[in-house]
């Protein structure tokens, strides 16, 4: 694992040496089997990286988003099986900006921060009705945090999940993503502080997912370049075939693109406004996901296709989280449109720019 | 295999802000053809002008007639000319290697009579690489150099040598000892070729779209003196892989086609056209984002004294993809027939892409003999 810059060289190295211990294909696989992965979660929360990037007057551990980011992108690298996005930069986030505790536990965050629930507000009360799918890890969260736009006002309500009714969900790779159903579920709400509404948990919930499948996808791609090389046909390595050459490139591409782009993202998120990087970023990463997992799938053959061999824990993930805030079509329609509004002497500085050359 | 994000300093953002303005004062949008990246037209006196800011050359010493400027600087101007469409062809070779070439293995004498006329922008170069025989299989080369008094006599063939026909010399990849058994990399070296050398004989291969570039060169009893052997004898294959290096991942793999993308914006305006590209422009510029930080990223990296050639053999093969997946993109969304003689210049760039862009992934080293030199440096890390 090398440096990345601004990012605290501790950080990558104590997450990556956690997770190769107490995360291995097993353990995974296990996660899947049951649902959950207690033993996962709390011996990561014990080093308190959850929290990273909510400053520990607010009950985190302090550190940098960018920092958080590394951590969510070695959590896809080992295919760690727990809410770490939901519950330090999108939950934990939420909950920071609007006065909230912080709970011990678990935090997750409806995917599309609380659009789809209303709401009635009582002086510091909210009454919340509506259901909404894939809730990640809502069957094991502490709080549920729900973000609301009400009379231009965002506000954050701080659910206990034991007040709604949650029925049990995955994902393609087997990860929870449940279906939580509010019935007048009452909840102390307090207003965010300017900047966090709905449009910016997107962005947010996007770079969470950019970095997750920058690390996944460099895993894939590592995989099959050790794969490769060890399997013999015809009396040598496959990886001496020009023809699965083809695959191990290609897989290695995109997982330096998609690497870059998080962590492009990641630097001007911790700066200010991102809004061009992560879109872009998360464009970057979905495209990523499908190139690098059909060249990494090809060079593996029939392997691949097991349970038993762990190429299937980055291919599912990377799958479902391509569709996680922001699908293809979503973002580059977004690009599209301030590409264009650019003009064309505009194009280029805004490759070069990036959220520097918009308003 | 890494590529480490980097940004521009202060300075470096001046440099390409201070580029921008020459460009949009020297050929503003409308006054010039654009050309479609490095193969572009040769303009001596832009050439010369450009080297008059110190942008020709720039990375070399001072000492020889450079800027001792760094190869993120050089990435800065090479990226604002090429997505410019600017008549960069004069100047392009001798800038981009050969200069580093002469500058890493030449001697002295060799520096002093070559590097400050490449900086000034006087010089063009042609590369003397493949042969009839010898295209990806290079260390097969077969034109031979054979001893004379105080220099060498050269008998063979090179070809696709682009611009021999217009340019001054070329650095030839020669056999100067016969082949051994089992070592086909030995017995090779470098030699600077005068191209109005006598026994130099220059024939025109015309390009698919009848245009003139490519050339077969041939040598029957060329004399080259022996201050024109570059490096070590015998030397010449590790010598050419290293000026490959410097061939490789440059902002010329990946942006290619930009002016052409950029014009259909221009005059799509306004029009219907502007809805229907929407989407397709906002896959353009993440891609190109993207690519360009990681290209950024091998200029930074060769800054430090690394020789990126895993990072930059990536960066090449998936570039000049791209390249062309732009041009199949733009063709799938854009309903109309282009022709080369179209009023429209959106249209006349378009077809020349789709005719020649098929090259892209050809020269400078195919795209399969890349992914054979990037698969053998991607082997051996971690799983």
């Amino acid at each position: 694992m090398s440096e990345t810059p601004g990012v605290d060289s501790l950080v990558t190295e104590t997450a990556d040496r956690l997770f190769t211990q107490i995360c291995d294909h097993e353990a995974v696989q296990n996660a899947e089997t049951s649902g959950d992965a207690p033993e996962i979660w709390s011996a990561f929360a014990d080093t308190g990286f959850p929290w990273i990037s909510i400053a520990e007057d607010q009950g985190g551990s302090g550190g940098s988003l960018l920092d958080a980011l590394e951590v969510l992108r070695l959590v896809g690298y080992h295919a760690a099986p727990i809410p770490a996005a939901e519950t330090g930069i999108l939950g934990g986030w939420l909950f920071a900006s609007s006065g909230h505790e912080i709970p011990e536990g678990p935090i997750t965050v409806l995917p599309d921060g609380g659009a789809n629930v209303t709401g009635s507000v009582t002086g510091d009360e909210i009454t919340l009705s509506g259901t909404c799918i894939r809730v990640p890890w809502a069957r094991i969260a502490d709080r549920i945090a729900v973000l609301l736009e009400i009379d231009s006002q965002s506000i954050v309500a701080s659910v206990d999940p034991k007040d709604c009714l949650i029925q049990p969900m995955t994902n393609m790779a087997g990860e929870p993503r449940d279906t939580v159903c509010f019935d007048e579920v009452k909840a102390a709400v307090a207003p965010a502080v300017p900047g966090v509404d709905l449009e910016s948990f997107r962005f947010r919930g996007a770079l969470s997912r950019v970095a997750l499948m920058a690390g996944a996808i460099e895993k894939m791609s590592q995989l099959t370049v050790s794969y490769t090389n060890d399997r013999v046909q015809f009396g040598r390595p496959v990886a001496r075939f020009q023809a699965v050459q083809q695959h191990l490139v290609w897989g290695a591409q995109e997982a330096a693109l998609a690497r870059m782009a998080a962590e492009t993202a990641a630097r001007e998120a911790n700066r200010g406004s991102a809004f061009f990087e992560i879109a872009a970023a998360k464009l970057i990463a979905n495209q990523a996901a499908a190139k690098a997992t059909k060249a990494c799938h090809q060079a593996h053959g029939a392997m691949g296709m097991t349970q038993e061999y762990p190429l299937h824990h980055y291919s599912r993930r990377l799958w479902a989280w391509r569709k996680e805030y922001g699908s293809d079509a979503e973002w580059s329609s977004w690009l599209g449109k301030v590409a264009v509004s650019q003009g064309a002497q505009g194009l280029y500085p805004l490759i070069t720019g990036g959220s520097l050359n918009l308003d | 295999m890494r590529f480490t994000p980097t940004e521009l300093t202060n300075e470096e953002l001046d440099l390409q802000q201070e580029v921008r303005d020459f460009l949009q004062e020297e050929l503003p949008p409308g006054s010039h053809e654009p050309c479609l990246g490095m193969a572009a037209r040769k303009d001596k006196a832009f050439s010369l002008k450009l080297a008059e800011r110190g942008w020709v050359g720039m990375a070399l010493p001072k000492e020889w007639g450079g800027s001792d400027r760094t190869a993120v600087d050089r990435f800065i101007v090479v990226e604002e000319m090429l997505r410019w469409g600017a008549p960069v062809g004069h100047h392009w070779v001798g800038d981009r290697q050969t200069g580093n070439v002469i500058l890493k293995f030449g001697t002295d004498e060799q520096r002093e009579r070559f590097l400050p006329q490449i900086c000034r922008g006087e010089l063009g170069f042609s590369i003397g690489m493949s042969e009839p025989d010898s295209g990806s299989d290079l260390a097969s080369v077969s034109t031979k150099a054979e001893r004379a008094t105080d220099g060498w006599i050269i008998n063979g063939t090179k070809i696709w040598t682009s611009g021999a026909h217009e340019n001054d010399w070329f650095v030839c990849l020669l056999r100067t000892s016969p082949m051994e058994d089992g070592n086909k990399h030995a017995g090779l070296s470098q030699l600077l070729v005068d191209l109005t050398s006598p026994g130099l004989e220059i024939s025109p291969i015309p390009f698919l779209d009848g245009s003139h570039h490519f050339n077969e060169v041939t040598f029957n009893d060329v004399f080259v003196p022996d201050i024109n052997v570059v490096g070590d004898l015998g030397m010449g294959w590790h010598q050419n892989t290293t000026e490959m290096a410097y061939e490789r991942g440059g902002p010329d793999r990946w942006l290619s086609p930009f002016s052409t993308v950029e014009q259909l914006l221009r005059e799509a305006k306004g029009s219907e056209l502007e809805d229907t590209v929407s989407d397709l422009f906002g896959e353009l510029v993440a891609r190109w984002w993207g690519i360009r930080n990681l290209s950024l990223s091998v200029a930074r990296l060769i800054d430090t004294g690394e020789a990126p050639s895993v990072e930059s053999s990536l960066v090449k093969e998936m570039g000049t993809r791209y390249e062309q997946e732009v041009v199949e993109k733009l063709v799938h969304f854009i309903d109309l027939e282009y022709s080369p003689d179209s009023d429209s210049l959106f249209e006349r760039l378009l077809a020349q892409c789709v005719v020649t862009f098929p090259g892209n992934t050809i020269r400078g080293g195919t795209i399969e003999i890349l992914r054979s030199v990037a698969s053998k440096g991607l082997k051996g890390l971690p799983a």
